[in-house]
């Protein structure tokens, strides 16, 4: 096999990005941003209003949303051509395709050994949920989010402004009445998003118990057919499945609070050191290092513990309903 | 007066709400222990062990994220 001289160019490309970054961070330190929980506001009066549920807003998690579900689509239409192209030609697929079943080989083999036979049922909730929410995640890492918006008037502490050019200004260090609202803030750093596909997650979870069981299904949460066969551990089943309604409960909020929870402190860790340790751009660099493997184990987390339940639901009680039969 | 009791305040339960962090230490500990003693009596279960590890990592993380939003929520005044 012939060697091929390896031009390495990409690497300088780096370093000059590194030094670049270096210098730009000594010239423009970053300010410590407003960090909110709640995503900001883009235009303050509200969109449209409706009776019951209230004011809608503009808020910036939402064209972050739209552009992320562009990116899906892309990804999704790059994948299926790269099969295509390759069904036609060898049968060997190469490039996206072959990295997306790579991963997708190695989630489906996954499944396949906690759910069994309803693998087929549990395997798109596991792969949607977590492409879906690696998307989300990593999105957010990009440059220009949360650091490019419009500005409003602070109520509580501001920064003063300067003129960069034209409409556009930039924060200098100083007290001053302006606040940023970014145009994108990642979506999973959105409460609402996250405890959206939770309560998705924890339903989907609960329809595939049904389907596997069928009403068998309730006697997991309403179990009183033992209080008058055995007295004690009767009563003991039943409060167990009491228990086990309200943790079904629990699942929800535990779900969104640890992918919000993660996320959160990932961005105003960043924000903190950038502002802290900005001349000393290393450190906010090794940060978002970290931040990206964050984002992915996550997004792993989510897929694999929807898959977890979802084949815990499906098996039932195990012991009980074999000595039964 | 009464604002700078509330600025303590403030302070002192940032501090107190990252306490939470010690028992996701150990819990890190516990894991990355149970997976190396798997390890060193077989080390061919090295990439499942790891995988496995990383994951209950993640787990007892996420308490000690739980704290650090708490501490940055007082810290920043945003509750």
């Amino acid at each position: 096999m012939e060697q091929v001289k390896r031009r390495p160019w990409r690497r300088w490309v780096l370093l000059g990005l590194l030094i670049v970054g270096y210098i730009l961070g000594g010239r423009f330190v970053p300010v410590q941003p407003e960090i909110t929980v709640a995503p900001e506001k883009l235009i303050e009066e509200p969109l449209f209003t409706l009776p019951v549920i209230g004011d809608f807003y503009l808020v910036n998690t939402m064209p972050t949303l739209i552009l992320t579900v562009i990116l899906l689509l892309i990804f999704a239409y790059a994948v299926n051509r790269s099969l295509k192209k390759s069904a036609q030609t060898d049968l060997v697929p190469r490039g996206i395709g072959n990295a997306t079943e790579a991963i997708l080989e190695v989630i489906y083999n996954m499944t396949e050994g906690a759910a069994g036979k309803w693998v087929r049922t549990v395997f798109p909730w596991f792969a949607t949920i977590m492409i879906y929410v690696l998307f989300a995640n990593l999105l957010k890492l990009l440059p220009g989010f949360e650091s490019i918006g419009v500005l409003h008037h602070a109520h509580g502490e501001g920064h003063a402004r300067e003129l960069l050019a034209g409409n556009w200004y930039l924060f200098t260090a100083e007290e001053g009445e302006y606040i940023l609202a970014p145009f994108f803030r990642g979506i999973s750093v959105d409460l609402n998003f996250t405890f959206t596909l939770a309560l998705i997650a924890v339903v989907a979870i609960q329809v595939v118990g049904f389907r596997a069981q069928g009403w068998g299904y309730l006697t997991k949460f309403f179990n009183f057919g033992g209080v008058f066969k055995k007295p004690v551990f009767g009563v003991i089943d039943m409060f167990m499945g009491i228990l086990e309604l309200i943790s079904e409960f629990a699942k929800i909020l535990s779900f969104a609070f640890r992918l919000f929870g993660n996320m959160f402190a990932g961005i105003v860790l960043v924000s903190v050191f950038g502002a802290l340790l900005g001349k000393i751009s290393i450190v906010p660099a090794a940060i978002y290092m970290f931040e990206l493997f964050v984002g992915i184990i996550q997004a792993f987390v989510f897929g694999i513990l929807t898959m977890v339940f979802m084949s815990m639901a499906t098996q039932g009680h195990g012991g009980e309903e074999h000595a039964g039969h | 007066m009464e604002g700078s009791i509330m600025e303590a305040g403030r302070y002192v339960g940032a501090g107190l709400a990252m306490l939470g962090a010690a028992g996701a230490g150990i819990g890190v500990g516990l894991s990355a222990l149970g997976a190396l003693t798997g390890m060193a009596r077989n080390p061919d279960t090295y990439g499942n062990l790891l995988s496995s590890m990383i994951l209950g990592i993640a787990f007892s993380e996420a308490i000690a994220i739980y704290c650090l939003v708490i501490s940055f929520l007082m810290l920043f005044k945003v509750v």
